[in-house]
């Protein structure tokens, strides 16, 4: 097992100096703007932005520009400065991460719980009035995007605009280190509209998968020896179909701790998400970069922890 | 300065503008005080910013309506200022006017004395030097100014480019700690009558302190300036600016100056406080800043339509208007065929229906139809024939008029006025309403049998690609816009109309318009100094060029700004019509 995770932390390192790659050449093959004539007014002098392109080393040839990058990436862990404000691009990225970290993760606990619970008790009660009316429910959710949702939570429940004051709206976010209660207050509308369309969609890979499960020979088996229902359903039953959720989850928290951009957005929580979304726009490479990476290194980590968790939850599952 | 996203360096001023109707022009609204004349000192104004915030820290780097409303109103002092309804600049760290020599080409400045910094310079006061050095760090290229080059060129040693160091200019003097003395190579009429001084440009900085800051590539002086205006970024006394104070992109927190005299400034900064938060969802915020208290529209013009409908009929007092001092035109390219011959383009500017047109951005509320280049407030506006126009027949009707249109084309050459040659280039915006307004341009031109090939990308792109690369090739720009820097029409006409400012990248010439006569015109204009001849020259011009079609103006911009039901907000005309800050306050 420890060779195993050896051997994968080493594939992290090599897909993310490839993601790195990848990024540096759709931004210079491709580019819809050109960063040194955004920073120079409106009727940018020919000079000025010849000067800016050198002061942002972008006279240098690509692989000038790469090797100077990832040399200071990789010696000094540095990720640069942005263009557009000229702050270090880590700095920027630490200081958002924690707003992006407790948003995925807070959510992430929500749809488990709420996709897990209703999924199994569908699957138990199949075509009973409870199953009919969380699989509609699920449609909605699925089908609801999370900008509309985010929106309509809002002005139904925001202590500010909304129609019954329940919650604090957007703009409310507090770091959990300044005002834990605050922090959570601030976070239960974004967890509940993030979590909803994962919630929706894991109830009924559940509810699938154990509707199947539930009339494998193993199951028959375990009620034939006397189980108790409830034990053949959580020990048997759910540990077996719960697989493909654990998949699932493990790439959805990583893609969502590298920013989940509408939802952050519509509740203004400065997160990674947001400031992905702004540098792109501000043709910002550095904190492009940055946060690309970022978001890669999360994918392929929770990758890998899937990966072993399945050797947990799934006797069948060696490493070696 | 525009209102611009970092993104689009034009006049975006304009580009928001949701006026209100009935809430009257001219800087008119439904508050209290549209002036900021009088109102209640203290508390704290919250303002939630949707579009981008400021771009920079650096006061040498401001030039956009954010960076004015936001920080360069509140924070600083230049040598001229604005108030609200001012459209002439107004001594701030000067005494007076510039007083001229020499035939014009010397400016001599009189320096107020006992203003001080911020701490940790608290025990500084300003001098003469300090702007001399603010000056001159806006030709550095670790500063990336976007105006110097255009505003200041004449000053006697000026570098011609921007310089890796902060050049030393020998015709900025200082005589002594309380006057500027700028020597210029000919006579300069937007400095000569301060304008292009009421700038951040002309701010103070002091050098012994700022200096080290300006070494690099990139100036680092934004995150420890001192500040002379009413407010300060909270947290900056210590000489560096913290992140309680300010977050790019998420919050600026601006506190009272404690080395600011009031008795030296205009400014009634009535505020003891203003919080700008970053990042608002437009529709979120609006709702936030109309049904709330203290709070503000920050760096967005307008709500979104939906919203703005609705608060006219139940919130009408919370929103005021007032022209932005810019325009929207469509770019017809002067190298390019159909668009190389003046009767077709006489014939665009006659099908154009510019109600129409006006209607995708929002109808009657969003502006007046355009019928000259320069806008309402501007000197040179009533010379070139207000809002009536010149009178040429081809803008006569709002509505646009197709035979009026024919028989430019028959005069073009095409005997049944219809053009008979292929697709025409067009690269227009990707996004709403400017989207709308490309469609509808292509639909009317079809009515003398100009067929758009339209291109539909992203603003910037369109920008730096399209529409201001002349090797591009586009015939037709119709999203395009412009706004003034300051009230002088200079700044209006000469960077779109002369033929001197065609480059092959970052050309706002579209048109490439390009007669030597017309040049020299504009180019004689710029050393007048008497404002009442260069408002009859550039209202001349506007007129003359206007009657070449080298862009067809439909379309002057108001600008809408609103608040909560207890803030008073005051726009400020100089800044297109955005909040001003220090005026505004809680009723």
């Amino acid at each position: 097992m420890t060779t195993y995770i050896i051997r994968r932390l080493l594939w992290v390192i090599v897909l993310l100096f490839l993601v790195s790659a990848i990024t540096f050449v759709i931004f210079f093959a491709l580019p819809s703007t050109d960063p040194a004539q955004l920073r120079a007014g409106r009727q940018p002098n020919p000079a000025l932005v010849e000067a800016i392109r050198h002061n942002l080393k972008l006279d240098k040839p690509i692989y000038v520009q790469y090797w100077l990058y990832m040399k200071q990436l990789v010696l000094h862990f540095d990720f640069g400065y942005s263009y557009q404000n000229n702050i270090s691009v880590k700095q920027q990225i630490f200081d958002r991460l924690p707003a992006t970290i407790s948003l995925a993760l807070g959510a992430a606990v929500v749809w488990l719980v709420i996709g897990i619970t209703v999924g199994t008790i569908s699957a138990i009660k199949r075509r009973s009035v409870f199953d009919r009316a969380a699989m509609g429910g699920a449609l909605v959710g699925i089908s609801a995007p999370v900008y509309w949702l985010g929106l309509l939570s809002l002005f139904l429940f925001s202590n500010d605009i909304g129609k019954i004051h329940i919650f604090p709206g957007s703009g409310s976010y507090v770091p959990l280190s300044q005002d834990p209660a605050k922090w959570f207050t601030s976070l239960i509308l974004p967890w509940f509209v993030l979590a909803a369309s994962f919630a929706a969609f894991y109830a009924r890979l559940l509810r699938s998968n154990l509707i199947e499960v539930m009339g494998e020979d193993y199951i028959r088996t375990a009620r034939a020896k006397g189980l108790r229902e409830r034990r053949v359903v959580l020990r048997h039953g759910i540990r077996s179909a719960i697989t493909p959720i654990v998949t699932a989850a493990g790439l959805d928290i990583g893609i969502l701790l590298g920013g989940a951009i509408l939802t952050e957005s519509v509740f203004n929580i400065p997160g990674i998400g947001r400031l992905a979304y702004e540098s792109i726009q501000n043709s910002d490479l550095p904190m492009i970069q940055g946060t690309v990476l970022l978001g890669a290194f999360f994918i392929v980590v929770m990758n890998l922890v899937v990966d072993v968790a399945y050797a947990f939850i799934d006797p069948r599952v060696r490493y070696s | 300065m525009r209102k611009l996203w970092r993104l689009l360096p034009l006049a975006v001023i304009g580009l928001a503008a949701l006026v209100v109707a009935g809430c009257g022009g001219g800087g008119g609204g439904g508050g209290t005080s549209t002036t900021g004349a009088s109102g209640k000192t203290g508390g704290t104004a919250t303002v939630l910013d949707f579009a981008g915030s400021i771009d920079s820290l650096d006061p040498g780097y401001w030039y956009y309506q954010t960076d004015y409303e936001e920080m360069g109103q509140t924070t600083q002092r230049w040598l001229y200022g604005w108030k609200p309804d001012d459209t002439k600049p107004r001594p701030d760290l000067a005494q007076g006017l510039p007083q001229i020599s020499d035939g014009g080409k010397t400016l001599t400045i009189k320096i107020k004395q006992g203003i001080k910094y911020s701490p940790p310079l608290q025990t500084r006061t300003v001098k003469a030097a300090d702007i001399k050095y603010s000056m001159e760090r806006c030709f550095a290229t670790s500063v990336a100014n976007g105006y110097a080059a255009a505003y200041y060129p004449d000053i006697v040693g000026a570098p011609s480019a921007p310089t890796s160091k902060v050049p030393d200019i020998s015709g900025i003097q200082t005589p002594d700690d309380s006057t500027l003395v700028l020597k210029l190579k000919k006579p300069v009429g937007i400095l000569a009558n301060g304008n292009a001084l009421g700038l951040p440009c002309t701010g103070a900085v002091p050098k012994d302190y700022a200096s080290k800051y300006d070494q690099g590539a990139t100036s680092k002086y934004g995150q420890h300036q001192v500040f002379t205006g009413p407010y300060m970024i909270e947290g900056a006394g210590s000489g560096t600016i913290p992140k309680s104070g300010y977050q790019p992109a998420k919050i600026i927190n601006l506190v009272r100056n404690p080395s600011w005299d009031k008795s030296t400034d205009f400014r009634p900064a009535y505020f003891d406080k203003i919080v700008i938060k970053n990042g608002s969802d437009p529709t979120v915020a609006a709702r936030q800043v109309l049904s709330g208290n203290n709070m503000i529209s920050g760096d967005a013009a307008v709500p979104p339509p939906a919203i703005l409908k609705q608060g006219l009929t139940t919130r009408k007092s919370q929103f005021v208007s007032s022209p932005s001092g810019g325009n929207r035109y469509i770019a017809l390219n002067t190298t390019v065929k159909p668009f190389d011959n003046v009767n077709v383009r006489k014939a665009v500017a006659a099908v154009i229906n510019r109600n129409a047109l006006r209607q995708t951005r929002g109808g009657a509320a969003v502006g007046t139809p355009a019928t000259h280049f320069i806008p309402p407030q501007m000197p040179g506006f009533d010379e070139a024939g207000g809002n009536a126009g010149p009178g040429y027949d081809f803008y006569k009707n709002p509505d646009g008029d197709v035979a009026l249109a024919k028989e430019y084309m028959k005069k073009a050459g095409y005997s049944s006025g219809m053009y008979t040659g292929g697709p025409v280039l067009a690269v227009g915006d990707n996004v709403s309403p400017a989207k709308q307004t490309a469609e509808a341009i292509q639909q009317q031109l079809k009515a003398i049998g100009i067929n758009l090939n339209l291109r539909e990308v992203p603003h910037a792109t369109m920008l730096q690609k399209y529409c201001n690369v002349p090797k591009a090739k586009v015939a037709m720009c119709p999203n395009l816009g412009w706004g003034k820097d300051f009230f002088d029409s200079q700044s209006m006409i000469d960077p779109i109309f002369n033929g001197k400012n065609i480059v092959p990248s970052g050309n706002v010439n579209t048109a490439q318009a390009n007669d030597p006569k017309f040049n020299a015109r504009m180019n004689n204009a710029v050393s007048v100094t008497d404002p009442n001849q260069r408002a009859q020259i550039y209202g001349q011009l506007d007129k003359d060029l206007t009657g070449q079609v080298y862009y067809v103006t439909w379309l002057w911009d108001n600008n809408i700004s609103f608040g909560s039901k207890n803030v008073n907000v005051v726009q400020n005309s100089f800044n297109g019509g955005a909040p001003d800050l220090v005026f505004s306050s809680l009723k």
